[in-house]
Protein backbone atom coordinates (compact mmCIF):
# COMPACT_ATOMS: atom_id res chain seq x y z
CA UNK A 1 0.00 0.00 0.00
CA UNK A 2 3.06 2.32 0.59
CA UNK A 3 3.87 1.51 -2.69
CA UNK A 4 0.45 2.81 -4.16
CA UNK A 5 0.87 6.03 -2.00
CA UNK A 6 4.22 6.58 -3.99
CA UNK A 7 2.44 5.61 -7.35
CA UNK A 8 0.02 8.01 -6.38
CA UNK A 9 2.25 10.79 -5.85
CA UNK A 10 4.06 10.47 -9.02
CA UNK A 11 1.18 10.73 -11.14
CA UNK A 12 0.50 13.57 -8.94
CA UNK A 13 3.16 15.75 -9.14
CA UNK A 14 3.34 15.01 -12.99
CA UNK A 15 1.92 17.98 -13.34
CA UNK A 16 4.16 20.00 -11.09
CA UNK A 17 7.04 21.89 -12.53
CA UNK A 18 10.26 19.77 -13.00
CA UNK A 19 12.66 21.75 -10.63
CA UNK A 20 14.14 20.65 -6.98
CA UNK A 21 11.81 22.26 -5.05
CA UNK A 22 9.27 20.60 -6.74
CA UNK A 23 11.16 17.17 -5.87
CA UNK A 24 12.06 17.89 -2.44
CA UNK A 25 8.23 18.93 -1.97
CA UNK A 26 7.14 15.94 -3.20
CA UNK A 27 9.45 13.83 -1.04
CA UNK A 28 8.48 15.46 2.19
CA UNK A 29 4.65 15.31 1.04
CA UNK A 30 4.69 11.87 0.35
CA UNK A 31 6.75 10.71 3.39
CA UNK A 32 3.89 12.62 5.45
CA UNK A 33 0.93 10.93 4.03
CA UNK A 34 2.57 7.34 4.16
CA UNK A 35 2.93 8.18 8.06
CA UNK A 36 -0.48 9.38 8.07
CA UNK A 37 -1.12 6.17 6.58
CA UNK A 38 0.08 3.66 9.00
CA UNK A 39 -1.30 5.70 11.86
CA UNK A 40 -4.84 5.22 10.03
CA UNK A 41 -3.80 1.43 10.04
CA UNK A 42 -3.30 1.38 13.71
CA UNK A 43 -6.16 3.15 14.95
CA UNK A 44 -8.35 0.30 12.89
CA UNK A 45 -9.02 1.49 9.13
CA UNK A 46 -8.89 -1.51 6.65
CA UNK A 47 -6.11 -0.74 4.78
CA UNK A 48 -7.90 0.69 1.11
CA UNK A 49 -10.04 2.71 3.72
CA UNK A 50 -7.13 4.59 4.80
CA UNK A 51 -5.61 4.54 1.71
CA UNK A 52 -9.10 6.80 0.30
CA UNK A 53 -8.56 9.23 3.43
CA UNK A 54 -5.05 10.25 3.04
CA UNK A 55 -5.20 10.57 -0.76
CA UNK A 56 -8.41 12.34 0.13
CA UNK A 57 -6.93 14.72 2.64
CA UNK A 58 -4.13 15.98 0.24
CA UNK A 59 -6.99 18.67 -1.38
CA UNK A 60 -5.98 20.89 -4.41
CA UNK A 61 -2.85 20.87 -5.25
CA UNK A 62 -3.06 23.61 -7.74
CA UNK A 63 -2.04 26.38 -5.36
CA UNK A 64 0.59 24.81 -4.52
CA UNK A 65 1.87 23.96 -7.76
CA UNK A 66 1.20 27.70 -8.93
CA UNK A 67 3.66 28.52 -6.33
CA UNK A 68 6.63 26.45 -7.64
CA UNK A 69 6.06 27.80 -10.73
CA UNK A 70 6.34 31.37 -9.55
CA UNK A 71 9.69 30.43 -7.37
CA UNK A 72 12.29 31.61 -9.42
CA UNK A 73 14.96 30.03 -6.89
CA UNK A 74 13.71 26.30 -7.98
CA UNK A 75 17.00 24.80 -9.96
CA UNK A 76 15.55 22.56 -12.65
CA UNK A 77 16.03 18.65 -12.41
CA UNK A 78 15.73 16.91 -15.07
CA UNK A 79 13.35 14.51 -14.71
CA UNK A 80 14.10 10.90 -13.65
CA UNK A 81 16.35 12.58 -11.38
CA UNK A 82 18.40 9.37 -10.28
CA UNK A 83 19.31 8.98 -13.74
CA UNK A 84 19.64 12.11 -15.68
CA UNK A 85 19.84 11.81 -19.30
CA UNK A 86 22.26 14.42 -21.25
CA UNK A 87 20.86 16.51 -23.45
CA UNK A 88 21.66 16.74 -27.03
CA UNK A 89 24.71 18.99 -27.66
CA UNK A 90 24.93 20.64 -31.47
CA UNK A 91 28.30 22.16 -30.50
CA UNK A 92 29.79 18.73 -29.44
CA UNK A 93 28.20 16.81 -32.50
CA UNK A 94 29.56 19.20 -34.36
CA UNK A 95 33.18 18.55 -32.65
CA UNK A 96 33.01 15.12 -33.11
CA UNK A 97 31.77 15.10 -36.58
CA UNK A 98 34.58 17.31 -38.07
CA UNK A 99 37.12 15.02 -35.82
CA UNK A 100 35.99 11.92 -37.87
CA UNK A 101 35.97 13.70 -41.05
CA UNK A 102 39.80 14.49 -40.48
CA UNK A 103 40.02 11.19 -39.85
CA UNK A 104 38.98 9.59 -43.32
CA UNK A 105 40.28 12.61 -45.31
CA UNK A 106 43.46 11.79 -43.70
CA UNK A 107 44.48 9.50 -46.40
CA UNK A 108 43.69 12.12 -49.33
CA UNK A 109 46.82 14.10 -49.30
CA UNK A 110 49.18 11.70 -49.70
CA UNK A 111 47.71 9.99 -52.68
CA UNK A 112 46.84 12.76 -54.21
CA UNK A 113 50.25 14.53 -53.82
CA UNK A 114 51.91 11.28 -54.89
CA UNK A 115 50.25 11.73 -58.31
CA UNK A 116 50.80 15.29 -58.95
CA UNK A 117 54.62 15.67 -57.71
CA UNK A 118 55.85 12.22 -57.38
CA UNK A 119 58.33 11.19 -54.43
CA UNK A 120 58.68 14.62 -53.19
CA UNK A 121 54.91 15.80 -53.22
CA UNK A 122 53.95 12.15 -51.05
CA UNK A 123 56.48 12.85 -48.21
CA UNK A 124 54.60 16.15 -48.53
CA UNK A 125 51.08 14.99 -48.06
CA UNK A 126 52.82 12.16 -45.51
CA UNK A 127 52.83 15.17 -43.11
CA UNK A 128 49.34 16.58 -44.11
CA UNK A 129 48.00 13.93 -43.08
CA UNK A 130 49.87 13.50 -39.97
CA UNK A 131 48.50 17.03 -39.37
CA UNK A 132 45.06 16.19 -39.69
CA UNK A 133 45.26 13.15 -37.49
CA UNK A 134 46.97 15.14 -34.65
CA UNK A 135 44.07 17.84 -35.07
CA UNK A 136 41.34 15.72 -35.38
CA UNK A 137 42.72 13.78 -32.49
CA UNK A 138 43.28 17.03 -30.30
CA UNK A 139 39.14 17.67 -31.27
CA UNK A 140 38.66 14.80 -29.55
CA UNK A 141 40.23 15.26 -26.76
CA UNK A 142 39.39 18.38 -26.09
CA UNK A 143 35.68 17.21 -26.51
CA UNK A 144 36.34 14.66 -23.62
CA UNK A 145 38.16 17.17 -21.30
CA UNK A 146 35.44 20.35 -21.74
CA UNK A 147 32.52 18.33 -21.20
CA UNK A 148 33.11 16.85 -17.68
CA UNK A 149 30.03 17.16 -15.51
CA UNK A 150 29.69 19.57 -12.92
CA UNK A 151 30.42 19.13 -9.02
CA UNK A 152 28.60 21.73 -7.14
CA UNK A 153 29.02 21.09 -3.79
CA UNK A 154 25.79 22.50 -2.12
CA UNK A 155 25.26 20.83 1.13
CA UNK A 156 22.13 19.97 2.99
CA UNK A 157 19.56 18.11 1.01
CA UNK A 158 18.85 14.93 -0.38
CA UNK A 159 19.18 15.23 -3.73
CA UNK A 160 22.14 17.15 -3.57
CA UNK A 161 23.63 14.26 -1.75
CA UNK A 162 23.10 11.93 -4.10
CA UNK A 163 23.81 14.00 -6.93
CA UNK A 164 27.63 14.36 -5.22
CA UNK A 165 27.90 10.76 -4.59
CA UNK A 166 26.84 9.88 -8.18
CA UNK A 167 29.85 12.66 -10.08
CA UNK A 168 32.02 11.46 -7.62
CA UNK A 169 31.67 7.84 -9.05
CA UNK A 170 31.05 8.56 -12.75
CA UNK A 171 34.84 11.11 -12.12
CA UNK A 172 36.51 7.72 -12.53
CA UNK A 173 34.95 6.56 -15.49
CA UNK A 174 35.42 10.01 -16.97
CA UNK A 175 39.66 9.65 -17.14
CA UNK A 176 39.24 6.39 -18.26
CA UNK A 177 37.11 7.21 -21.39
CA UNK A 178 39.12 10.33 -21.98
CA UNK A 179 42.03 8.00 -22.34
CA UNK A 180 39.93 5.35 -24.16
CA UNK A 181 39.05 7.75 -26.32
CA UNK A 182 42.46 9.19 -27.56
CA UNK A 183 44.46 5.90 -27.43
CA UNK A 184 43.39 3.79 -30.66
CA UNK A 185 43.72 6.86 -33.28
CA UNK A 186 47.05 7.46 -31.73
CA UNK A 187 48.21 4.01 -32.46
CA UNK A 188 46.88 4.33 -35.53
CA UNK A 189 49.48 7.31 -36.29
CA UNK A 190 51.76 6.02 -35.10
CA UNK A 191 52.37 3.00 -37.18
CA UNK A 192 51.86 5.18 -40.02
CA UNK A 193 54.24 7.63 -38.82
CA UNK A 194 56.86 4.48 -38.45
CA UNK A 195 55.79 2.45 -41.69
CA UNK A 196 56.40 5.81 -43.90
CA UNK A 197 59.60 7.09 -41.75
CA UNK A 198 61.34 3.45 -42.35
CA UNK A 199 59.47 1.55 -45.21
CA UNK A 200 59.21 -1.67 -43.32
CA UNK A 201 55.55 -2.30 -44.03
CA UNK A 202 56.42 -5.85 -43.17
CA UNK A 203 56.83 -5.48 -39.80
CA UNK A 204 55.99 -2.62 -38.63
CA UNK A 205 51.98 -4.13 -37.96
CA UNK A 206 53.28 -5.60 -34.99
CA UNK A 207 52.23 -2.54 -33.44
CA UNK A 208 48.77 -3.55 -33.24
CA UNK A 209 49.63 -6.83 -31.29
CA UNK A 210 51.84 -4.57 -28.68
CA UNK A 211 48.90 -2.05 -28.53
CA UNK A 212 45.75 -4.09 -27.03
CA UNK A 213 47.99 -4.80 -24.20
CA UNK A 214 49.60 -1.74 -23.76
CA UNK A 215 45.50 -0.91 -23.48
CA UNK A 216 44.79 -3.12 -20.97
CA UNK A 217 47.98 -1.83 -18.73
CA UNK A 218 47.01 1.46 -18.64
CA UNK A 219 43.37 0.73 -17.93
CA UNK A 220 44.30 -1.39 -15.08
CA UNK A 221 46.09 1.42 -13.53
CA UNK A 222 44.26 3.98 -14.19
CA UNK A 223 41.35 2.10 -12.32
CA UNK A 224 43.60 1.49 -9.44
CA UNK A 225 45.03 4.83 -9.20
CA UNK A 226 41.29 6.37 -9.17
CA UNK A 227 40.39 4.16 -6.06
CA UNK A 228 43.42 5.10 -4.37
CA UNK A 229 42.19 8.47 -4.46
CA UNK A 230 39.25 8.00 -3.71
CA UNK A 231 39.53 6.14 -0.87
CA UNK A 232 41.11 9.31 0.66
CA UNK B 1 -18.46 22.57 8.65
CA UNK B 2 -17.58 24.11 5.33
CA UNK B 3 -18.33 27.47 6.81
CA UNK B 4 -16.27 27.11 9.53
CA UNK B 5 -13.60 26.14 7.31
CA UNK B 6 -13.99 29.16 5.66
CA UNK B 7 -13.42 31.15 8.60
CA UNK B 8 -10.41 29.57 9.86
CA UNK B 9 -8.61 29.53 6.31
CA UNK B 10 -7.70 32.91 7.10
CA UNK B 11 -6.00 32.07 9.75
CA UNK B 12 -4.38 29.19 8.52
CA UNK B 13 -0.70 31.14 9.01
CA UNK B 14 -1.12 31.79 12.49
CA UNK B 15 -2.35 28.36 13.47
CA UNK B 16 0.99 26.90 11.82
CA UNK B 17 2.91 29.51 13.71
CA UNK B 18 1.26 28.68 17.17
CA UNK B 19 2.40 25.25 16.40
CA UNK B 20 5.48 26.02 15.96
CA UNK B 21 5.95 28.08 19.12
CA UNK B 22 5.75 24.75 20.38
CA UNK B 23 8.65 23.42 19.41
CA UNK B 24 9.91 22.31 15.49
CA UNK B 25 7.32 20.16 14.05
CA UNK B 26 7.03 18.48 10.77
CA UNK B 27 3.85 18.79 8.49
CA UNK B 28 2.19 15.52 9.43
CA UNK B 29 2.80 16.13 13.46
CA UNK B 30 1.44 19.55 12.69
CA UNK B 31 -1.59 18.52 11.17
CA UNK B 32 -1.94 15.87 13.73
CA UNK B 33 -1.66 18.55 16.59
CA UNK B 34 -4.05 20.57 15.11
CA UNK B 35 -6.69 17.58 14.75
CA UNK B 36 -6.22 16.80 18.45
CA UNK B 37 -6.45 20.33 19.29
CA UNK B 38 -9.83 20.69 17.63
CA UNK B 39 -11.13 17.20 18.86
CA UNK B 40 -11.42 15.82 15.77
CA UNK B 41 -13.50 18.72 13.99
CA UNK B 42 -10.57 20.91 12.21
CA UNK B 43 -7.57 18.89 10.00
CA UNK B 44 -5.70 21.07 7.08
CA UNK B 45 -5.95 19.48 3.87
CA UNK B 46 -2.26 18.65 2.95
CA UNK B 47 -2.15 20.58 -0.19
CA UNK B 48 -3.20 23.91 1.95
CA UNK B 49 -0.71 23.10 4.76
CA UNK B 50 2.09 23.03 2.34
CA UNK B 51 1.59 26.03 0.29
CA UNK B 52 1.65 27.69 4.01
CA UNK B 53 5.21 26.42 4.53
CA UNK B 54 6.45 27.57 1.24
CA UNK B 55 4.85 30.82 1.50
CA UNK B 56 5.99 31.40 5.43
CA UNK B 57 9.61 30.24 4.47
CA UNK B 58 9.75 32.98 1.66
CA UNK B 59 8.70 35.75 4.05
CA UNK B 60 11.38 34.32 6.40
CA UNK B 61 9.17 33.50 9.44
CA UNK B 62 10.09 29.87 9.58
CA UNK B 63 13.13 27.64 8.40
CA UNK B 64 13.38 24.25 7.44
CA UNK B 65 15.73 21.45 7.61
CA UNK B 66 15.72 17.66 7.00
CA UNK B 67 16.09 15.50 10.19
CA UNK B 68 18.62 13.14 10.89
CA UNK B 69 16.18 10.06 11.09
CA UNK B 70 18.63 6.65 11.16
CA UNK B 71 15.78 4.35 10.25
CA UNK B 72 13.20 5.21 7.49
CA UNK B 73 12.80 8.08 4.87
CA UNK B 74 13.97 11.87 6.37
CA UNK B 75 11.66 14.20 7.64
CA UNK B 76 11.60 17.98 6.96
CA UNK B 77 11.21 20.33 10.08
CA UNK B 78 10.55 23.37 10.44
CA UNK B 79 11.48 25.82 12.95
CA UNK B 80 9.74 29.51 13.47
CA UNK B 81 12.47 32.48 13.35
CA UNK B 82 12.57 35.69 15.51
CA UNK B 83 10.00 37.39 12.67
CA UNK B 84 8.15 34.58 13.29
CA UNK B 85 7.58 35.25 16.55
CA UNK B 86 7.22 38.80 16.52
CA UNK B 87 4.89 38.08 13.33
CA UNK B 88 2.70 35.34 15.45
CA UNK B 89 2.30 38.15 18.35
CA UNK B 90 0.63 40.63 15.88
CA UNK B 91 -1.34 38.62 14.65
CA UNK B 92 -2.39 37.36 17.76
CA UNK B 93 -3.23 40.82 18.67
CA UNK B 94 -4.79 41.62 15.35
CA UNK B 95 -7.29 38.85 15.89
CA UNK B 96 -8.09 39.60 19.46
CA UNK B 97 -8.92 43.20 18.20
CA UNK B 98 -11.05 41.54 15.12
CA UNK B 99 -13.01 38.97 17.77
CA UNK B 100 -14.00 42.17 20.03
CA UNK B 101 -15.32 44.09 17.24
CA UNK B 102 -16.92 41.21 14.91
CA UNK B 103 -18.34 40.40 18.35
CA UNK B 104 -19.75 43.94 18.56
CA UNK B 105 -21.60 43.79 15.04
CA UNK B 106 -22.90 41.14 15.01
CA UNK B 107 -24.29 40.52 18.76
CA UNK B 108 -28.27 41.74 18.87
CA UNK B 109 -29.63 43.91 21.42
Amino acid sequence: MEYKIREYMDRLFESAPRTQRAYELKIELTQNLIEKYYALVEEGKEPEDAFQITVGSIGDVRELFAQLEDDEQGNPVPQPVFYPQEQPNHKRALVRAVAIMLYILSVAPPIIMNGFFGEWGGSLGTVAMFAMIAGATGLLVYDKCTHQRDVRPVPGNVVEDFRQWQSRKSQKKHWIAAFNGAYWPLVLALYFLISFGTGKWHITWILFLIAPAVDVVVNTVLGAMMDQGREK
Amino acid sequence: MSIASDMIRGHTDTIILAQLMESDSYGYKINRAIQEKTGGQYELKEATLYTAFRRLEQLGLITSYWGDETTGARRRYYSITQAGVNQYYQMLAEWEQSKQLIQQLISSS
